[in-house]
């Protein structure tokens, strides 16, 4: 077994993890060779090191001091909740929108806008009354269109206009 | 009370049992915050901070993980996001190790000694900083705070092939980053 694979076995040893036949293989490698029982000897300060007990306590009444921090978040957190979600909802609503009209506009079946029959004969040019026979002849273009339009509304109505 | 049912009053708001959780993972949360830091004072703020994102996203616990794995988990990806912003981590480099004479100014009354091991410590956990912040992480996890690789492959939510893995490079970087500095400081550090 190569020095290589050796550090790796070195550093499992430390954790106790080696099996049986590891740790006879690292033992009998690190008689052989003093780089390697070089490196165990630094592992072994460092790691020691590392692992000393002695660790620093946290400073004095540490929930009296984390307890005001909460009431304090308390309070902030359904305008923060409000302010993530918000931030959230303007581009999903302004999707949903656009998705809508997109629906609107390619899926819905349009509805035709029917003229009347008499809108119809007008457009063409034609008679569609005897009555409007006179109106059509006239030369006054204005007067006609006028007249013209107050004969399609009141065929809307149901009225018609007795002209002699 | 048991853990779970603290859990579960703290859940609905009880400020009283999330007090007894609080008490009861402070010291290891301090040391886990400290361990990536080593400044008190940042540690404390971090700790601090750690508890009251988890006293927030308490509701979002479904207690299928254990409520000791869970917070730590807050606290590695809270401290990691302090390092990140700090930036300081990843730019430094062993160049930038010297000496602090304020760092520990207690130990001028300690006898000689104790200075060594002091000033070995503190080498060694400069150099820790100087790693990539995964390496500091587990190194953290496993060789300071003691947790066994399904612990810490639990926390970080990575599989214990990896914890070996990645512990294995992270003290093998520090090893090849600490033999020249230690020797270099004449043999006061046995090596």
């Amino acid at each position: 077994m190569n020095c290589k694979k050796i550090e790796r076995l070195l550093s499992r040893s430390f954790d106790g993890i080696l099996k049986p036949e590891e740790k006879t293989k690292l033992e009998i490698h690190l008689e052989s060779c003093p780089l390697c029982r070089e490196k165990k000897k630094e592992y072994e300060i460092i790691l020691n090191t590392l692992r000393m007990k002695d660790q620093p306590e946290p400073k004095a009444l540490f929930w009296e001091r984390l307890q005001p921090k909460l009431k304090e978040k308390k309070k902030y957190v359904p305008w923060t909740l409000w302010k993530s979600w918000s931030v959230r909802a303007i581009p999903l609503s302004l999707l949903i929108v656009v998705l809508l009209a997109a629906i609107v506009i390619f899926f819905l079946p349009q509805q035709k806008e029917e003229l009347s029959q008499s809108e119809a004969l007008l457009l063409r040019n034609l008679n569609p009354f005897l009555e409007t026979r006179t109106l059509l002849e006239e030369e006054g273009v204005e007067d006609k269109n006028m007249m013209l339009i107050f004969t399609t509304m009141e065929e809307k109505n149901g009225l018609r206009r007795y002209y002699p | 009370m048991d853990e779970k049912a603290l859990v579960q009053l703290s859940k609905k708001g009880d400020e009283e049992a999330f007090s007894v959780l609080v008490k009861k993972y402070r010291a290891k949360i301090f040391n886990l915050a400290f361990s990536l830091t080593y400044d008190r004072e940042i540690a404390d703020d971090l700790a601090q901070e750690a508890f009251i994102k988890a006293y927030f996203a308490l509701p979002k616990f479904k207690l299928k993980s254990e409520f000791g794995t869970w917070l730590y988990r807050i606290t590695v990806n809270h401290v990691k996001d302090y390092l990140r912003k700090k930036g300081r981590m990843d730019r430094m480099s062993l160049v930038d190790i010297k000496e602090n004479p304020f760092l520990y100014k207690d130990e001028i009354m300690k006898k000689e000694k104790d200075q060594v091991e002091e000033e070995k410590r503190r080498l060694i956990h400069e150099c820790v900083q100087t790693l990539p912040k995964k390496y500091q992480i587990i190194l953290s996890l496993r060789d300071i705070q003691g947790f066994s690789y399904r612990e810490i492959a639990k926390i970080l939510k990575i599989f214990p092939g990896t914890v070996d893995s990645r512990l294995h490079r992270a003290r093998k970087m520090l090893r090849k980053k600490l033999t020249p500095l230690l020797r270099k400081k004449g043999g006061n550090h046995e090596l």
